[in-house]
């Protein structure tokens, strides 16, 4: 069991990591990779929380046109059933790698994630999507010079035979969570009760964040059923609801060397799978 | 494809045109007329969507806990069932989709200042933020920066904000990082007795709203104001 000294310490090893550990060649042969730097490697990259930062000037920006169709596209899509925003966390957030994740700008990898997801799901070929590209990029050629940035699609495609997830139809009046309600049975755990937050291996997708894993804290809220995002993000089928809680963490305990008073309170949401009971 | 009108007013700055025709813009332009193409959504759809996005700001909810600090009722209500308060200030959480925005989900929480608590939000996994009922998230709340340090440091981050708490105020971090949405219910601040709840929805920011900020009476706007221009190619 982790203590939360540990923690810190792997939160520090995480934030050396760049593209590679410098110490190590590229691709080390397997004996050189110890079980805290695969362990690194293999951090869901969106789980940032607790990782070591200083101080930054917080500004706003202009926002951009483009940044505003994006977020756009990826709620229609949604909404038209070729994805579950799960299946957009994980694409856009995580499965990026390190080096996208901080090196491009927020709405940069949600649009990433639109391509991503119409190749993976084969709505779309990588070649025409390419020759579209450039096409675009032949129209707009010397600037905008005063024209608007406008798509103009060739047609209005029928989109009958468009494959969609059955979501958007079970949902539908509902609500998500909802849309799950009462299919998780009886919750393991009460409120007050307290629990460990397990230490699962962890590959390529969570939202149980590392800072939490290990950790001790009494359960604040039933919060509601739903499948885990482990399982929802890549949309499996016949995947099982369960039950989320909200979990409350001492600061002091959570964090090796807390500065802030003894009374200080995280909270975080956790799928049951996640936690065990201490005794 | 309907044209980006703005003659009405945000609560950010959109910036429809740039210069130079970037990486990002030509790929977006190209994945939407694809989609529009293949039938994946139509050309109407996307008009509604974008619609509706560009309609939803910090004002209902403000006006929410403007009335909860004058309206008990109203309060109790906000706290037992947050999604129906919000129909009463104009927000149905179950729109424009009929099963709410995909990424914000139907689960809604409003977290109650007292005297010794106060509840700050983030989300340490991506920017999860209650879009319906607020707008679009601040850059700022956006950046890997403030979601590293507000669950470990949140006292530095908040007086970073300029909001300075006793010993005696228990600081509850609130990481929003699976379904639940989540807003704060600050205090009705001294010397707005006689108040109309026009004139206290103006002083619940935005940024008290998430919990960097304390309402003010005469104070009705945001901590961080300076906004950076988007300017293509970098440098101009």
């Amino acid at each position: 069991m982790s203590t939360a000294a540990d923690r810190a310490a792997q939160l520090d090893l995480v934030a050396r990591l760049r593209s590679s550990y410098p110490e190590l060649p590229d691709a080390p042969p397997p004996d050189l990779l110890d079980h805290d730097r695969f362990t690194a490697y293999m951090k869901p990259v969106h789980d940032v929380g607790g990782e070591p930062d200083v101080p930054m000037k917080y500004e706003n920006k202009e926002y951009e046109y483009w940044e505003h169709m994006t977020y756009v596209m990826c709620e229609v899509l949604a909404w038209r059933g070729i994805w579950l925003s799960e299946e957009r966390r994980r694409i856009g957030n995580v499965d990026v790698g390190r080096a996208v994740y901080l090196g491009f700008p927020y709405y940069g990898r949600w649009l990433l994630a639109v391509a991503r997801v119409l190749l993976e799901k084969h709505h779309i070929g990588l070649t025409e999507l390419a020759e579209r590209m450039a096409e675009v990029q032949r129209r707009f050629a010397g600037g905008l010079s005063g024209r608007t940035l406008t798509a103009k699609p060739a047609f209005e495609g029928d989109g009958t035979q468009v494959k969609r997830n059955s979501h958007v139809v079970h949902a539908l009046g509902k609500g998500d969570p909802q849309v799950y309600a009462g299919r998780a049975g009886e919750p393991k755990f009460a409120v007050g009760d307290p629990v460990r937050v397990r230490e699962l291996p962890v590959l390529f997708y969570t939202r149980t964040p590392e800072y939490a894993r290990g950790a001790t804290g009494r359960i604040a809220a039933l919060a509601y059923e739903s499948p885990a995002p482990e399982d929802e993000t890549w949309d499996r089928p016949g995947a099982e609801p369960e039950w989320f809680y909200v979990v409350s963490f001492t600061m002091a305990e959570l964090w090796h060397g807390y500065n802030g008073t003894a009374t200080d309170t995280l909270r975080t949401e956790i799928p049951e799978r996640w936690l065990e009971p201490v005794d | 494809m309907a044209d980006h009108d703005h003659d009405h007013d945000h609560d950010r700055t959109v910036k429809p045109m740039v210069d130079e025709v970037t990486d990002f813009e030509v790929l977006e332009i190209a994945l939407r007329e694809l989609c529009i193409e293949k039938g994946i959504f139509t050309a109407e759809e996307h008009r509604r969507f974008t619609e509706f996005a560009e309609q939803i700001g910090p004002t209902p909810a403000a006006r929410l806990v403007a009335r909860s600090w004058l309206d008990p009722e109203f309060r109790a209500l906000a706290i037992a069932e947050p999604m129906t308060a919000s129909k009463e200030v104009g927000v149905d959480w179950l729109e424009p989709t009929g099963f709410g925005t995909p990424s914000d989900f139907t689960a809604f929480e409003i977290l109650v200042d007292t005297p010794t608590v106060h509840h700050v939000i983030v989300c340490a996994l991506c920017s999860c933020y209650p879009r319906p009922i607020l707008g679009n998230s601040p850059e700022w709340y956006r950046t890997p920066n403030y979601r590293r340090r507000l669950v470990r440091y949140p006292r530095q981050v908040l007086s970073e904000f300029g909001l300075y708490l006793g010993e005696d105020i228990e600081i509850r971090v609130q990481d929003s990082n699976q379904k639940h949405r989540f807003m704060v219910m600050p205090m009705r601040p001294e010397n707005t007795d006689g108040w109309t709840e026009d004139q206290l929805t103006e002083i619940v920011t935005r940024d008290c709203l998430i919990g960097v900020a304390l309402p003010r009476a005469g104070v009705t706007t945001n901590v961080v104001v300076a906004t950076r221009p988007a300017v293509h190619p970098v440098g101009e």
